[in-house]
């Protein structure tokens, strides 16, 4: 008896020391981990100095301020590129690198490419430890010139991921991106 | 006027002088006045509403003090029966209370889901395991819960942030339906929920009370003690020590179990009295501790998943049993301190001080830990809320004034919060003031109430942007008011009246509230604008208990308009994120009105058959879109029929019985304004049986219910997870109660 009582007084003499905090100067929101930008980067297959980068921006997450750059993917017809994701965390400073750890977990993850509007083809050029598709690296061909659209999704499958070709509609999505692209 | 058995005083008992007409009624601490009575013997009726009514035959000789003793009523302990017109609270507003016996008929249960059974009552949902109140349509910043006296203060803006109030704490909840704010304080313009706990022993000796539940559903068990003294020596001092446990694993909907659906609680309460006639004192202390799991396939993705949600017959996401609870899941702890005093002041009344502290800390994990190892080892929640409250107050309860009774008191606020992780809401610091005056005019045969108050709140709201703090300023001011009527000609009937105005201060996260709400896959932004709510409300009630007792019917009609209701509208487009497309709401206001009927009915039908009918209906309208009023329950009756045995040797209070729920499509929705149509109606079967044992002279309660006994799928209106998952199927569930009494 004595005991609880001797406990409850102490839980609540700390809980009103710990309560006494600054409210007056609050942290900034800090999101553990965020997506915070998605960067593709296409290399031709046949000129390897021919590289382009286009992004996705929302610095400050998701809500808030919009999106600070959504660009149009722009590539020229009948070539072959090999195109690459880095996904950044750039609330943080430095900013921080996701697409490491996506690659860690593959086995949890796979990029879907959507291509709408035009005739473009994309295969994957990269396998998770199971040998199922990841897509961090993927082959995009392109043919006639034209307007479309990319849709980029990741997909998070933890347990569920399926084998080659993989199923979109599983798991959660963390990224899902619908870049303009322009073929000219 | 005392209880025969504790003597205790009697609040609020009434005495009646038969062949005179005439009566009177006690006071808080039982203390009554009749004057003009001339020398001679009376047959006196003393009644209380805990204790079976007495007839005294008493001879008056002079002036002087005379002392009435009832004995509880045991006959009604146990009896399922509920005898909803009985008031712990004398009020000319619509008043439900539910007694320790009904409370045990629930008990293992949430507070929401405790009190959907009563007329006018709802729960909103967050899935199966966050449930809260609903009183009239209005709840969460809406409604007040008065923990042991003290407004429970937490995150209670989040639909799913269920109140921190552990059930078997209480031995009687009072529902107070419509604007209580004069008493209780802005903010009330729904109503009140008392929750009471027991009055600390005060007759020598010790008492135990243990009581087991297990549920078939979710494999949960409950334990909840509770032991209480008041030593022989030291007769002022009385002590009670009271703790609960729950674990449930992961619930089973007719077709498939509910991923992640378990929950834990721990919680424990001690309080401390000091009681002499003139004064008295006491300490409270409790603390709870919830975990609660949150069905897996409701955390979302998108608006594209969300349509893939609808879209699957079963949840995307399902499993077999287990009792672990995996992300996402809310972790709360409550610290409640309470402490009062009152002292009789001579002829002046009775002054009453009460002094609360609150700690809350809410934690929330969302479905997937980071993919950094080392911040996952960590296992921090994503959202984490500390809010600190502290409460004050005074109130003079004066001996009456001729007819008329009353109270005058003032009160005052300061709260903290603070947050870590995701932004959501910011911190703030608010603080509050206020004064009020009740009076009541006080007759055999009716009685009339006048109040008013006056509230000042002042709201500071700190945001860090690029390392600048920003320091936002709100002040909200405003008066309440009340006015109402008890008439009662006859013992039979009584009417109800009561008119109210009441205000709310727009809640933190209607002003500034600005992100990704993950539980509801949504983008919430508050609007800083906004102005103070305010309510008129209207309402009647009806009672009438013919018939010997054999019918009790109460009917409420209410009106309430509130104008710059403030409400999460749907804005469009959706916010584009790295994610897709989400939802976005924005807190806008609106003019709108809620109208509505409660209906309960019983009816001794044969000896030892009751049959109980109970209606809620409500049609709430939004002026500003010329339509229906989103998310507000739907019209549900309850039909219910038991039968009481008699008692027999060691048998007593026996009873079974059936009740059939039957909730109706919510079709009074604005057009396009959900992801997806209402729920159809459903019905639902429940069984209920109970007893009491007499082994020796211990007494044991045993009750078995079945609940959803057809196991039939259904989902309900204003479960926010309706969109991914049925309700829980069949649960079979055993109490046992055994009250132990030490003397």
């Amino acid at each position: 008896m004595k005991n609880v009582l001797l406990l409850a007084f102490t839980l609540t003499v700390l809980f009103v020391l710990n309560s006494c905090s600054d409210t007056k100067d609050p942290d900034e929101p800090n999101e553990q981990e965020l997506i915070t930008t998605l960067k593709i980067t296409f290399v031709d297959s046949a000129n390897t100095s021919i590289v382009r980068t286009f992004q996705y921006r929302d610095p400050d997450g998701d809500g808030g301020n919009p999106a600070v750059q959504f660009d149009t993917i722009k590539l020229a017809p009948s070539k072959t590129y090999v195109a690459s994701i880095v996904l950044l965390d750039e609330s943080k400073t430095p900013a921080d690198s996701i697409s490491n750890e996506v690659r860690e977990e593959g086995t949890d993850h796979q990029f879907f490419f959507t291509i709408s509007g035009v005739n473009v083809t994309t295969s994957y050029e990269d396998v998770d430890d199971n040998g199922n598709p990841l897509g961090l690296e993927s082959r995009w061909k392109t043919n006639t010139v034209g307007n479309g659209t990319a849709q980029i999704v990741l997909k998070h499958q933890p347990g569920v991921k399926a084998a080659a070709p993989g199923d979109q509609s599983l798991g959660d999505t963390d990224i899902e991106l619908n870049f303009p692209l322009v073929i000219e | 006027m005392r209880d025969s058995a504790s003597n205790q005083p009697l609040p609020f008992a009434s005495i009646y002088i038969e062949s005179l007409e005439k009566g009177a009624i006690a006071d808080s601490m039982g203390a009554f006045a009749l004057t003009g009575i001339c020398k001679g013997t009376y047959s006196f009726r003393v009644s209380h509403l805990d204790c079976e009514t007495k007839y005294f035959s008493l001879e008056i000789k002079d002036n002087g003090k005379y002392d009435f003793r009832l004995a509880h009523s045991h006959h009604s302990l146990g009896q399922v029966v509920v005898t909803e017109e009985k008031k712990h609270l004398v009020t000319t507003q619509t008043v439900t209370a539910i007694n320790a016996q009904q409370l045990e008929q629930t008990s293992g249960t949430s507070l929401g889901e405790a009190l959907k059974q009563v007329a006018g009552m709802s729960s909103i949902q967050t899935g199966t395991t966050i449930s809260k109140p609903v009183i009239h349509g209005l709840h969460s910043n809406r409604i007040l819960i008065l923990n042991n006296g003290i407004r429970q203060e937490g995150q209670q803006w989040g639909s799913e942030h269920a109140p921190e109030v552990d059930p078997f704490i209480a031995d009687n909840i009072s529902i107070i339906k419509g604007a209580s704010s004069v008493r209780y304080g802005a903010d009330a313009i729904g109503g009140v929920i008392l929750v009471e706990p027991r009055h600390l022993r005060s007759k020598p000796g010790y008492g135990l009370e243990l009581n087991f539940g297990g549920f078939s559903n979710g494999l949960q068990g409950v334990f909840s003690g509770m032991v209480e003294g008041n030593p022989i020596k030291l007769a002022p001092f009385s002590w009670r020590v009271q703790g609960t446990m729950k674990r449930a694993g992961n619930l089973r909907a007719p077709d498939y179990y509910l991923k992640n659906t378990g929950y834990s609680e721990l919680d424990f309460s001690t309080a401390l009295g000091w009681r002499k006639e003139r004064y008295g004192m006491e300490l409270f202390y409790s603390q709870f501790n919830t975990r609660i799991g949150i069905l897996s396939a409701s955390h979302i993705g998108n608006l594209t998943d969300l349509q893939q949600a609808f879209e699957s017959p079963v949840p995307l996401e399902t499993s077999g049993f287990s009792y672990t609870i995996g992300r996402p899941y809310q972790q709360v702890q409550h610290h409640l301190l309470k402490a009062n005093a009152y002292w009789r002041v001579g002829n002046a009344g009775r002054i009453n001080a009460v002094f609360g502290l609150q700690h809350n800390i809410r934690q929330e994990y969302d479905k997937h830990k980071p993919l950094n190892d080392s911040l996952a080892a960590l296992n921090l929640p994503e959202l984490l809320y500390k809010i600190t409250t502290y409460t004050t107050d005074l109130v003079w309860e004066h001996t009456a004034w001729g007819p008329v009774k009353g109270q005058i008191g003032i009160s005052g606020t300061t709260q903290a919060n603070v947050f870590d992780g995701r932004f959501f809401i910011p911190n703030f610091r608010n603080f509050g003031g206020g004064i009020f005056m009740i009076e009541r005019f006080v007759k055999l045969k009716y009685e009339l109430e006048a109040g008013l108050r006056y509230d000042y709140k002042y709201l500071q709201v700190f945001k860090k942007e690029k390392g600048v703090v920003y320091q936002f300023d709100n002040r909200f001011q405003n008066i309440s008011a009340n006015v109402g009527a008890i008439i009662k000609p006859r013992t039979t009937w009584d009417i109800h009246v009561n008119i109210a105005k009441a205000w709310r201060a727009p809640a933190v996260n209607e002003l500034y509230s600005n992100g990704l709400h993950h539980g509801a896959a949504s983008i919430e932004i508050g609007d800083s604008s906004l102005t103070t709510e305010k309510a008129y409300n209207a309402a009647i009630s009806f009672n009438l208990h013919p018939l010997k007792d054999k019918l009790h019917l109460e009917l409420a009609a209410y009106y309430t308009y509130i104008q710059d209701f403030i409400y999460a509208q749907p804005t469009l487009p959706p916010t584009l994120t790295i994610r897709g497309a989400f939802p976005t709401f924005q807190y806008v206001r609106a003019n709108a009105d809620f109208k509505g009927l409660d209906l309960t009915a019983e009816y001794q039908v044969w000896k030892g058959l009751h049959l109980k009918e109970t209606a809620t209906l409500l049609w709430a309208w939004n002026y500003s879109i010329n339509d229906y009023l989103i998310l507000m329950p739907s019209q549900r009756f309850g039909h219910q029929l038991q039968y009481h045995f008699d008692d027999k040797g060691f048998w007593s209070h026996g009873f079974v019985g059936m009740t059939l729920t039957n909730v109706l499509e919510q079709k009074r929705v604005p057009d396009n304004s959900d992801f997806a149509p209402p729920p159809s109606t459903y019905f639902l079967l429940d069984f209920e049986a109970g007893t009491h044992v007499k082994l020796g002279k211990q007494s044991l309660h045993l009750s078995l219910s079945i609940y959803n006994l057809l196991n039939k799928s259904y989902r309900e209106y204003l479960d926010r997870f309706r969109y991914y998952a049925d309700q829980p199927g069949i649960n079979a569930a055993i109490r046992i109660k055994i009250p132990i009494n030490l003397t």
